[in-house]
């Protein structure tokens, strides 16, 4: 990967370990203390020229290697994404407005991310679109400057700390359902939102419902060409194509196992410890699969089948793994130094996996892509 | 990070697979399941045209590459002949092929030929799948001892003992630590080579074979069993390559990383064979079709030296606490 990847892994572990608490678990738990420590440590970033690096120069980033980006997926989710829900604007709201923007939503927007001072969500979802997104039923009519927004939107991580909402709605019936979505920039104070929070298995704050009833935006606020939002919603995807690097925490919490037991490893079941080294071997395998993406993505021969075999691997380790941490943590002595950390971590990491095979693209539907690629005539 | 071979490596690999086809690819198994003889005759002159002795795989990095894309090819095409294990072969013996045991050797002193190692009474006896080439056949176990070995005439005709036979060992040293990895892995890059060709005939066929009036290809619970397939050759083929970069650079865990790759590619085996199997139905048991010999000659890979459980067992306990290396080792 290069020194530059090295040092940058280094300068980014310096940083967690000073302004991050090592009990952290997310942004989004019930003690308002760790979104604070999220959105400091966002400005902590900025100010080093680190939240954006990925960004080009001309919008304050560094123009950052895709090896330099992968180090910082890795290092921020191993640690339990202290960037919080800022990783959306920085990773893809961001490119996604430098792209199709205005200049004058790039100025009002791309600042605050990059200063790290803005929360996006990303209203896509829908009770009755969930994998089949195009068929999404939030309408947008036009009203005279501007736009009626009518809907219910769900599953929406982080709407209620947002300011920004990255929604889809529909614009006209066309053909084809792809067509006739637009996507607009919506401020979250608007008269006519409302936000209900969910009661999930990850926690009080993370899903939530959004309910739209005559929300009025503006021309200003549409991004991209109207009734063209699926071509761009396309492009979004693309950016994330590698997606959350799961096999990074797997991993670190699987090496720490060990050394929270301390002697104690050697009495487990010589079974547990099997499985053990094979999570290992399969955090490698995924590692290494996400990296080939990420090479075939640089040398602009990825296809959409590649990231879906590394995302089908990385989010079966992600429940495997978390099953075999549950049993070690079960296991292990409460005199443990650090025991009560490693029953929080583990557990943490069992209720968020659960939703790895769901959220961002099911796996389902990434069988469904790798199963086109394959099977596509030759 | 460069996650795949080198360009030459992949040319020659491609190479090989063309000189192995118009030599007879998959027919070459069938003629040699019928007369053994022909295993050496007919495969050995193809391997040495394309200069696969004249690779040093053990001191040259892009020798080694290459030599790890003629396995996968071998793999591919089914080809009956020890190539990985001839390509393994260690520079400091007067040996022509280097195979890896499991268990333990007698203490090294004398060098008489012994027909069996420490073995408790009943337990398996060193075994490679090497009966009837006639070459100078070296031994390693996992703890680096080295045995010069004489095949025995395997029990039974090929079609159920895959050309495996007992090994009769002479103990020369324990100096083989640095061997090891190497013969656990170009063997992987073979067994790589079979997922990839059960693969093929396994989306050739659900693309051609039609059932309900559509093909069966068309059908979900068949496309999702194919991707646990593919996916699971790619992982194993990362591993692999991961593998081959540890002993290149000479990594004090190219052990470590061999058996990691191992465990991965038994388990990869199982899946792919068995998703294989599934899709083609009855007719891939049938002689008439590629998988069936495939399916059959992937064992001896599969099971020796160890099989999935006890190459678990031997990543385990070699990693230790500290676990193989990745992002996080404290």
């Amino acid at each position: 990967m290069g020194p530059g990847v090295t040092e940058l892994r280094a300068e980014l572990r310096q940083l967690v370990t000073g302004h991050v608490p090592p009990d952290f678990l997310g942004a989004f738990t019930d003690d308002p203390a760790d979104l604070a420590v999220a959105q400091r440590f966002c400005r902590t970033l900025a100010d080093r020229g680190l939240l954006c690096l990925a960004w080009p120069e001309e919008f304050g980033g560094r123009g950052a290697s895709a090896w330099e980006q992968t180090a910082v997926r890795e290092e921020m989710w191993a640690h339990h994404e202290p960037r919080g829900a800022q990783y959306m604007g920085v990773n893809w709201v961001g490119p996604t407005i430098m792209r199709h923007g205005t200049p004058e939503q790039q100025r009002r927007h791309l600042p605050p991310i990059a200063r790290g001072e803005v929360i996006w969500c990303q209203g896509f979802s829908e009770p009755d679109s969930g994998s089949d997104l195009a068929s999404l039923r939030t309408t947008a009519t036009p009203d005279g400057d501007g736009y009626l927004i009518n809907g219910q939107k769900i599953w929406t991580s982080y709407a209620q700390m947002a300011q920004w909402c990255f929604l889809l709605a529909r614009t006209a019936k066309g053909e084809k359902k792809q067509h006739g979505l637009t996507i607009f920039l919506v401020p979250m104070s608007a008269p006519g939102i409302e936000v209900r929070p969910i009661r999930s298995l990850m926690g009080p704050h993370h899903l939530n419902e959004v309910f739209l009833s005559d929300v009025r935006v503006t021309e200003a606020d549409v991004l991209g060409p109207v009734d063209q939002g699926w071509r761009v919603v396309q492009e979004v995807l693309s950016f994330e194509r590698v997606g959350i690097a799961r096999y990074a925490r797997c991993e670190r919490l699987l090496l720490a196992a060990p050394r929270v037991l301390g002697d104690q490893w050697e009495t487990l079941p010589d079974e547990l410890r099997g499985r053990w080294a094979r999570m290992l071997t399969h955090c490698r395998r995924a590692r290494l699969l996400a990296y080939r993406v990420i090479a075939l993505q640089s040398a602009g021969t990825v296809t959409p089948g590649d990231a879906a075999a590394y995302r089908i691997a990385v989010t079966r380790l992600d429940q495997e793994s978390a099953e075999v941490l549950m049993e070690i943590a079960g296991q292990a002595s409460p005199a443990a130094p650090d025991y009560a950390w490693f029953r929080g971590e583990a557990g943490d990491h069992w209720r968020y996996s659960q939703a790895s095979t769901v959220a961002s693209g099911s796996i389902e539907m990434q069988r469904i892509l790798l199963a086109r690629a394959l099977l596509r005539a030759s | 990070m460069n996650v795949d071979l080198t360009a030459e490596a992949l040319a020659y690999g491609r190479e090989a697979s063309r000189a192995l086809e118009a030599a007879g690819g998959e027919n070459l198994i069938q003629f040699s399941e019928r007369t053994e003889a022909l295993r050496d005759v007919k495969v050995a002159p193809v391997l040495a045209g394309l200069g696969a002795w004249d690779l040093t795989p053990r001191t040259d990095p892009d020798d080694l590459e290459a030599a790890a894309a003629l396995c996968r090819s071998a793999g591919y095409w089914c080809v009956p002949y020890p190539v990985a294990e001839r390509l393994a072969r260690p520079t400091d013996l007067a040996a022509d092929g280097l195979v890896v045991v499991r268990g333990a050797f007698p203490a090294t002193a004398p060098s008489t030929t012994t027909s069996a190692p420490t073995a408790p009474p009943g337990a398996a006896l060193p075994a490679a799948a090497v009966s009837g080439i006639e070459l100078r056949w070296s031994a390693v176990t996992l703890d680096g001892q080295r045995a010069m070995v004489v095949a025995q005439t395997p029990q039974g005709p090929p079609r159920t003992a895959a050309f495996v036979a007992t090994l009769d060992l002479a103990p020369v040293d324990d100096n083989g630590a640095d061997d090891v990895a190497l013969a656990l892995v170009l063997p992987c890059w073979t067994l790589l080579g079979m997922l990839d060709r059960a693969i093929d005939l396994t989306r050739a066929y659900v693309r051609e074979r039609e059932q309900f009036g559509q093909p069966l290809a068309a059908f979900q619970s068949v496309q999702f069993q194919l991707t646990d397939a593919v996916v699971e050759r790619d992982g194993t083929e990362m591993l692999a390559k991961y593998a081959l970069w540890s002993i290149q650079t000479g990594s004090p865990d190219a052990l470590h990383d061999a058996l990691a790759l191992r465990m991965a590619a038994i388990e990869a085996a199982e899946i792919t064979f068995r998703v294989a199997h599934q899709l083609h139905g009855a007719i891939g048991f049938c002689d008439e079709m590629p998988l069936s010999w495939l399916s059959r000659y992937s064992q001896p890979l599969r099971r020796l030296p160890l099989g999935l459980s006890a190459t678990r067992a031997a990543l385990t306990a070699r990693i230790g606490r500290r676990g193989l290396t990745g992002l996080f080792n404290e």
